[in-house]
């Protein structure tokens, strides 16, 4: 039986004033992720991956057009939604790591949980599975500037799931990373997708996660010009 | 020339379109340093102005005089004027005699009277009057012709709405009488003088008035061109004991060295604005040097040497100085309007009479205040721009992150910071010039540097202390500010100066209030004090005549009398009071404020008129102290007497020396009273009683006040005096408030990307807003508490080494518990609204940026 969507868009636009003009993201898309799914969104700089991203995490509104993502709709979201959809419903990875300089890796994995409220002991048990699971135990008093890219990017999808999300969002994940990190990192979130089922979006420029993608979706200029679903 | 017009080009493109940008920043620091500059330059325009008014005033009345003749009492005899014209050395000899009036029945406009010859006054001083009709006429020739007849200044004329032929009724110490007004003086030359509020009278006209027959306050000598050094000795010769011949800058000298102490204190306090403007010059330029690392690191791959770098920051620190300056004077003009009042009359209170006639913008001022708030903008600029021309041109390469550096070590920076609170202390110890406490500023400024440079240190102290407790916007908050590095201490600095100064100077003014409360009380004891007509304006050099002395003495009212006769001396050129009264009565009813020397033995010694007490400002200024011999030439005899002890005491002309009357008439039988005290058994009705009799008995040849109301304008005096200052902490705190601003939005700037990721991983923004709270809660609570432990510090700079350095006086401590637990909270709610601002720009970029900015 096909699974139910976990992410359903339709007419789904994003368009950014600047000046008097106007900057058009996403041009009304249409879009239906099964839950389990591992997207590969792909496209050239500007074609509208990171504002498809933005969307789908929360983190910015649509302009127009409908967003329903694990059955909450997002278009019509207030912010205090928003930030309990961001608790609890996505993962984020980033290229940038965007790790906290002041903070450990222990205490980078363990925020999303803390900030959701939850007790302290029973999170710090969780990011210590989740450091063991990445092999990062050993470096779990060390801050960020002593971390090695690979590490870094560990350490950052271990905090994307700390809070059990059940999407995890990737921008560009090995883009600061050479070629062996990068290849670990991707078959780190396949391996989250197919063991864990989780669904597992990834907007890069590379090649790299094309193997594991049941979706790909090629974005130009703001639309889907290809989606092709894997078997 | 070609490579600074390139220069300039590159300042433009690279720094200035960069601040415009960013020009939220840029106005809140100009606001700072151009506030601080604004209070500065307001401050020495409104001193300057009064300064230059009593100079004019005096150079006006001095006229063309090259010498004068002066007696030790100001009672020249009228006969020297005769062989002094006759002398060879002499062009010309006028004498002159001055004295305050006040028009009957209005004590609050007393002005200037000036009696001359005015025919031997030709050749002294220009002066022209008008008649009604608007013709010039000989004035001169009415004074002299018509008795009790007065020329009047324009702007007293104006104000009093006099005209020619008006008769005017007019108050002296020896009584009442009418004027006719001659003419009305031009507005030029002596006719400026005190602001054109004076009049002229003919010399007789004077004495008969003030009943000083045969005596002359002083005679202007015009000397002849080809004079030699013995005719000017000849010419001394001829003096008698106790007059002497000196030059006329004398009077202005004197006043100005008395306001010097004044004025420089009021520059300092309003300094320290600018100096806290500093500091947000320093974070602003800093952060600019911090985050445009990348930008630098490309134009130094382009060929821009390290010197061009350090000059485009050194530009922008130059710019704030430049635009902070140039909004600085506008907004003094009209602060200067609010200030000018409130100086003019304090230095009128206090040192010397001074009346405004304009305000004019000192070129002076307004050059020195250019030099001071580019130069000190500059010097804030100065360490971030040479961090800047570090830059290595091959980080273009290594695209670091962007992040501030931290600057010198906290660690390192505290042991600089201990030393120099530590270097403060011998300093404050060494003496300082009379009226000019150097060492003592310098040991101020060393502890607000030492305290700055404390706060590093502090940040990461208190930051590890906190850093495991509490939630997770708290947690974050405190690691951040403990990992933040000198920019954010910097502010802290500000804030630590801002209240330090506060904390200061309301212990400072609390204790002085509080000791001259104990002064007024003790010194000024008495419930009805009564002298000559005017004596407080003329300084008490009117004696009481000697039926009022008898009268004094035949009181049907029962209290006990207490009589005193002042002396204005000098000794080694610093002006003090000799006063002098029964001390017997005086020390049962009432009691001084001791400061050295043990009172119970004292006591007894002074009753009995074997020795004399002095002030401390006396003992600071003249070097004379318990154990010394004080000496003093009082015209007709020299009087000697041991200082037994020292006493605290806050007249602003000068120390005083207080001796017994009956010792000193045991020198001078005849000195007389220059006024009496009086104290009545406990019947406050006794008072009025007492007033009745003596104007039933004197008229109104007496002035009255009773022990309350002096007690009580002294401290009013005081409070206003101090309402400057007030006003001045004021704007000090604001812009220390603009510190935080500036940091705390500078602070949430650098972060977005990291507040966003909070966002992104489930942060709400409420937490994020609390983070950014709890970050501003601890630079503002480090800020307060350094701010605190260095104004306790400072308090006691201020009481015991810059006040002694600067009027000769200290106070007993106290410190104003109230209003320190009442403003200290306060300002907190203050340096926390400061945040708001940085609060509101949390969010200003979308967090969606995370994912565009790689």
């Amino acid at each position: 039986m096909k699974p139910d969507p976990v992410i359903i868009a339709s007419g789904l636009k994003r368009v950014y004033p600047l000046g008097e003009s106007q900057v058009v993201g996403l041009a009304g898309i249409d879009l239906a992720i099964d839950t389990g799914a591992l997207v590969v969104l792909k496209g050239v700089s500007g074609s509208g991956k990171s504002t498809l991203l933005a969307l789908l995490a929360g983190l910015d509104r649509p302009s127009a057009g409908r967003l329903v993502v694990a059955g909450r709709d997002l278009a019509g979201a207030g912010e205090a939604d928003l930030t309990i959809f961001r608790r609890e419903v996505v993962g984020m990875v980033f290229q940038n790591f965007n790790l906290l300089p002041t903070l450990t890796v222990l205490e980078n994995v363990s925020i999303p949980a803390l900030l959701a409220g939850r007790p302290r002991s029973e999170t710090l048990r969780r990011a210590d599975e989740l450091l063991a699971w990445l092999g990062m135990t050993p470096r779990r008093h060390h801050f960020p500037a002593q971390l090695s890219g690979g590490e870094m990017q560990r350490t950052a999808i271990a905090r994307a799931l700390i809070n059990d999300p059940p999407i995890i969002l990737a921008d560009e994940p090995t883009g600061n990373l050479d070629s062996a990190n990068g290849a670990a990192v991707i078959e780190l979130l396949a391996d989250l997708n197919r063991r864990w089922q989780r669904t597992v979006i990834i907007a890069t420029h590379s090649t790299i996660a094309d193997p594991y993608a049941t979706v790909r979706i090629l974005l130009k200029d703001g639309a889907i010009v290809d989606g092709s679903w894997a078997d | 020339m070609g490579r600074l017009t390139a220069f300039l080009r590159l300042f433009h493109q690279f720094s200035l379109r960069h601040l415009v940008r960013h020009r939220g920043r840029a106005v809140t620091v100009l606001l700072g340093i151009g506030l601080g500059a604004a209070v500065f330059t307001s401050v020495r325009l409104s001193v300057d102005a009064s300064l230059s008014s009593f100079g004019r005033s005096v150079d006006l009345l001095a006229g063309r005089a090259d010498r004068v003749v002066v007696e030790v009492t100001g009672a020249v005899p009228e006969t020297l004027v005769a062989p002094l014209r006759r002398h060879p050395a002499v062009s010309a000899a006028a004498p002159v005699m001055t004295t305050y009036v006040r028009p009957a029945g209005d004590e609050a406009r007393s002005f200037l009277l000036v009696g001359i010859d005015p025919i031997l006054d030709r050749p002294m001083r220009t002066w022209t009057a008008e008649k009604r009709d608007g013709k010039t006429v000989t004035a001169w020739q009415r004074l002299m012709a018509t008795p009790a007849t007065l020329v009047a200044g324009a702007s007293l004329a104006r104000d009093l709405g006099w005209r020619v032929g008006d008769r005017v009724p007019l108050e002296h110490a020896m009584g009442r009488q009418d004027f006719e007004v001659a003419g009305i003086l031009a507005d030029e030359q002596l006719g400026r003088a005190e602001a054109g509020r004076l009049a002229i009278v003919d010399l007789a006209t004077f004495q008969e008035l003030t009943g000083r027959f045969g005596f002359v306050e002083r005679i202007d000598l015009i000397l002849r061109p080809d004079v030699s050094t013995g005719d000017l000795e000849a010419l001394a010769a001829l003096m008698p004991p106790g007059v002497s011949l000196q030059t006329p800058g004398g009077a202005k000298a004197t006043g100005t060295a008395m306001v010097r102490a004044y004025q420089i204190n009021l520059s300092v306090l309003s300094f320290a604005s600018l100096f806290v403007g500093m500091f947000l010059v320093y974070s602003l330029v800093a952060l600019n040097a911090a985050s445009r690392r990348p930008e630098l690191a490309i134009l130094r791959s382009l060929g821009a040497t390290p010197r061009r770098i350090f000059a485009l920051f050194i530009g922008e620190g130059a710019v704030f100085g430049i635009l902070g300056w140039a909004l600085a004077i506008p907004v003094s003009t009209v602060l200067v309007k609010f200030l000018l009042d409130g100086v003019s009359r304090t230095i009128s209170t206090l040192f010397v009479r001074v009346e405004i006639d304009r305000l004019a913008l000192s070129p002076l001022e307004i050059g020195a205040s250019f030099v001071l708030t580019v130069g000190v903008a500059v010097a804030a600029a100065w360490q971030p721009a040479r961090e800047a021309m570090k830059v290595a041109p091959k980080e273009v390469l290594t695209q670091s992150p962007v992040t501030a550096e931290d600057g010198p070590g906290a660690r390192r920076l505290a042991l600089g910071g201990f030393g120099c609170i530590l270097a403060a202390l011998p300093l404050a110890r060494i003496p300082g010039l009379p009226g000019l406490p150097l060492p003592g500023y310098l040991a101020t400024l060393l502890l607000f540097v030492g305290f700055a440079l404390l706060s590093p240190w502090g940040l990461r102290r208190l930051g590890g202390w906190f850093a495991d407790g509490g939630d997770v916007p708290f947690v974050l908050a405190v690691r951040y500010v403990r990992d933040s590095g000198t920019r954010t201490a910097v502010s802290v600095g500000a804030l630590i100066t801002a209240v330090a100064l506060f904390t200061a100077l309301v212990i400072m003014v609390h204790s002085f209030r509080r000791t001259v409360e104990v002064w007024v009380t003790q010194t000024l004891s008495g419930d009805l004090f009564v002298a000559p007509k005017m004596a407080e304006a003329i300084n008490f050099q009117d004696l009481m005549t000697d039926a009022d002395m008898q009268v004094v003495r035949s009181l049907e009212t029962p209290a006990t009398v207490v009589p005193h006769r002042r002396y204005n001396l000098e000794h080694q050129g610093v002006p003090y009071t000799l006063e002098a009264m029964p001390m017997i009565p005086f020390l049962r009813q009432g009691d001084f404020v001791w400061y050295q020397g043990p009172a119970e033995a004292i006591r007894p010694a002074l009753r009995e008129g074997k020795g004399v007490v002095v002030s401390e400002v006396f003992a600071n200024r003249t070097g004379l102290t318990a154990g010394d011999r004080f000496e003093a030439d009082l015209g007709r005899a020299v009087v000697k007497w041991p200082i037994l002890g020292v006493i605290r005491d806050y007249r602003t002309q000068g120390g005083v020396v207080f001796a017994d009357l009956d010792a000193l008439l045991a020198v001078v039988p005849d000195a007389g009273w220059t006024g009496v005290r009086f104290y009545l058994p406990q019947d406050s009705a006794g008072v009025e009683h007492l007033r009745q009799e003596l104007i039933a008995r004197c008229g109104d040849r007496l002035d009255m006040v009773t022990g309350a109301d002096l007690r009580q304008s002294i401290l009013e005096v005081f409070d206003e005096t101090f309402a400057v200052t007030t006003v001045l902490l004021l704007v000090a705190l604001a812009v220390a408030a603009l510190g935080i601003t500036t940091t705390l939005t500078v602070l949430v700037l650098e972060r977005t990307r990291q507040l966003n990721t909070l966002l992104a991983v489930g942060g709400s923004r409420r937490q994020i807003r609390r983070m950014i709270f709890t970050e501003a809660a601890f630079l503002v609570a480090l800020g307060e508490a350094a701010g605190l432990v260095c104004g306790f510090l400072l308090s006691y700079l201020l009481i015991y080494v810059i006040n002694r350095q600067s009027f000769g006086w200290t106070f007993i401590y106290r410190v104003d518990w109230a209003a320190l637990g009442f403003s200290v909270p306060l300002i907190v709610a203050t340096a926390l609204a400061a945040a708001v601002p940085a609060l509101r720009q949390v969010f200003r970029r979308p967090p969606a940026t995370l994912l565009r900015e790689r």
